[in-house]
């Protein structure tokens, strides 16, 4: 298995850069400084509290000693799994991810079923001659409000000629979360399987469409010598090369909500922004809290599957409540989960929030 | 306290499209996957309980082909001293034949025992008896449904079992007996994947079950053959606007007399 760097908590000064950053503290009991404290003594940490974090990353972004308060996190929770001590949430998605693969214990055989609402085939990747992989999400593969995203994209590479194909039921959980969650076990037994396919198919490109996809591929397993990209790095290129051309005109304000695991984690910043610079008539806004610093939705780390005790205002409510005070009508991002956490309070708000595939789709 | 569990390896069929061969001779699990039966996961997890307070030793038995094998491992992962796996040639599905194949062995290769717990039912064909048959044929004391083990004497437990209506009775059972675990009597722990491989280090033991079935009855039920449900009438998709679909369903209810 790739060796994550380990944390490094004896090392920490507390100077505080973490909370300071931390998207749940000072909101939920969760405070980064303080576990990092306790874990430099070996003191108890109370069993609900590590379940808090998002995995946005800010913290070892921000840590001037390279302490990596988000490995130490995923290091108690590893135990807390080896325990068996884990909220039941939290182990039903591991247990769905062990036997369907996919978090929500939806059927494996179904993962390509979006294929059907296309007006085209896809072929298997073992058909095609670039080897370009298009890799779903087990999100986009089986919830009804994302199921929209993988169609839309693969219209849109259809569309602009760009060859790609699917594993279908061969594509397994990335296993992102997983390894978050501090399952690591699960996590190898993930990649290795999703690892001997791309070797077996000779896979020299994959396009994630989401980000949390994208950043395990890239980052944790390992050098494959595959390219994996998100597919705004992709459809960006098309639109600049002239093989997707934007044609209709679209009005409103948008303002882009920038995903942790694109954004900050990968530095994806700036392709996304160029597809809506594209856009004829829109006006385009940026929060105050973007790119770098944007504010983490909180669907990441496990956040998905875990009921918190104690509720309190949820960042996706603060972002759509920014939106609203400089006049955007619609939220766009690109990420499935800031998709599904935004929406939510959006709905109650009166403002839209839309995956950057389906505002392309308005306009193509 | 030593527990034999038995546990059994069952198809995940929720959402499948089950695809049933032409002759109706059998179902296609071919790309369906396995898993312990869910009930079996609460009677492990009950046994590993007392055994942490009582001290005792579980074994785990499952009867099916060599894929059992990971139900097996999956018990020890969670508490089981080792597991014993019973491989038979097809699946025996007569709850009467596996009962009498559970009975020889236990008896042929001396497996000692305080008590028996298995499942409520199973999955795949819920018949929901074998525990009774096998305390019969053991003459052994039976309780199904339990779905609580309040007390644990020398010679007796109190257990609670689960009725209807969310009514629970109580009662007092001899040692060696035989129980069914009811769902809900616990919540099983997670059992990680390097848990798992861990517990793949402990030996289980391998039989072949034709020799604990000779001499049997042999099966009285035939399975003659598998079909779908057939596909009734009475769902109606309401269409149009979220006012009009409203109105309807409104009327609807009132019609129907659940609105009053």
């Amino acid at each position: 298995m790739q060796e994550q760097a380990a944390s490094r908590v004896l090392v920490c000064i507390q100077c505080g850069k973490c909370t300071g950053g931390c998207p749940e503290s000072g909101r939920t009991p969760f405070n980064i400084r303080m576990l990092v404290r306790k874990r430099q003594f070996q003191y108890n940490i109370e069993e609900a509290i590590p379940w808090y974090c998002t995995a946005c990353n800010t913290c070892t972004i921000r840590c001037p000693r390279d302490v990596k308060p988000s490995e130490m996190i995923i290091e108690i929770r590893a135990a807390l799994v080896e325990e068996g001590n884990i909220p039941v949430t939290i182990q039903k998605a591991l247990e769905n991810t062990f036997v369907q693969k996919n978090p929500w214990g939806k059927p494996r055989s179904r993962r390509a079923d979006w294929t059907d609402k296309l007006t085209f085939e896809v072929p298997h990747i073992s058909k095609t001659k670039n080897k370009r992989l298009l890799f779903s999400c087990c999100i986009h593969a089986y919830d009804p409000r994302c199921m929209v995203i993988p169609i839309n994209v693969a219209t849109l590479l259809n569309k602009a000629d760009y060859e790609f194909g699917i594993l279908g039921e061969e594509e397994c959980c990335c296993g992102n979360e997983i390894r978050r969650i501090g399952e690591l076990g699960l996590f190898e037994e993930l990649m290795e399987e999703n690892k001997a396919n791309f070797e077996e198919y000779g896979v020299k490109e994959i396009i994630a469409l989401s980000p949390h996809c994208m950043n395990t591929m890239k980052n944790e397993y390992g050098d494959m010598g595959i390219k994996v990209m998100h597919y705004t790095e992709v459809l960006s290129k098309l639109i600049k090369d002239g093989a997707l051309k934007i044609e209709k005109p679209i009005d409103g304000g948008i303002i882009y909500h920038d995903p942790c695991f694109l954004g900050k984690q990968n530095k994806v910043f700036d392709e996304p922004r160029d597809i809506l610079k594209n856009l004829n008539g829109i006006n385009i806004f940026e929060f105050a809290r973007s790119k770098d610093i944007s504010l983490c939705c909180e669907g990441g780390g496990g956040r998905m599957f875990f009921d918190v005790e104690v509720p309190y205002q949820r960042n996706g409510e603060i972002r759509v409540m920014d939106a609203k005070k400089v006049g955007a009508g619609t939220i766009a991002t690109a990420c499935p989960f800031c998709l599904m956490n935004l929406e939510d309070p959006a709905k109650e708000k009166d403002v839209l929030v839309k995956d950057i595939s389906e505002i392309l789709m308005e306009v193509i | 306290m030593d527990i034999v569990v038995l546990t059994k390896r069952v198809p995940v069929t929720q959402e499948e499209e089950l695809k049933i061969a032409q002759d109706g001779s059998s179902v296609d699990l071919s790309r369906v996957p396995f898993r312990m039966n869910d009930w079996d996961n609460y009677a492990i997890e009950e046994a590993v309980r007392i055994c942490e307070r009582h001290g005792g030793a579980i074994t785990g038995v499952s009867i099916g082909d060599m894929e059992s094998d990971e139900v097996l491992r999956r018990a020890i992962a969670m508490g089981a001293k080792d597991g014993c796996l019973v491989e038979t040639k097809g699946i025996i599905q007569d709850p009467f034949m596996r009962a009498s194949l559970i009975k020889n062995f236990i008896e042929k290769e001396g497996i000692s025992f305080n008590v028996i717990f298995g499942g409520v039912q199973a999955e795949d064909d819920q018949f929901g008896v074998t525990c009774g048959i096998l305390a019969a044929m053991l003459k052994l004391p039976f309780s199904s449904m339990v779905i609580g083990i309040d007390e644990i004497q020398e010679n007796h437990m109190i257990l609670r079992r689960e009725l209807e209506g969310g009514i629970q009775e109580r009662i007092k059972i001899k040692t060696p007996c035989v129980l069914s675990i009811q769902s809900g009597i616990n919540e099983p722990r997670y059992v990680s994947i390097m848990g798992i491989r861990k517990a793949s280090k402990v030996e289980r033991k391998y039989f072949k079950a034709e020799q604990y079935l000779e001499g049997g009855a042999g099966s009285l039920i035939d399975v003659t053959r598998w079909f779908y449900p057939p596909k009734k009438e009475g769902a109606v998709m309401l269409q149009g606007e979220m006012e009009d679909t409203c109105r309807q369903l409104l009327g609807i209810l009132k019609e129907k007399g659940v609105l009053q």
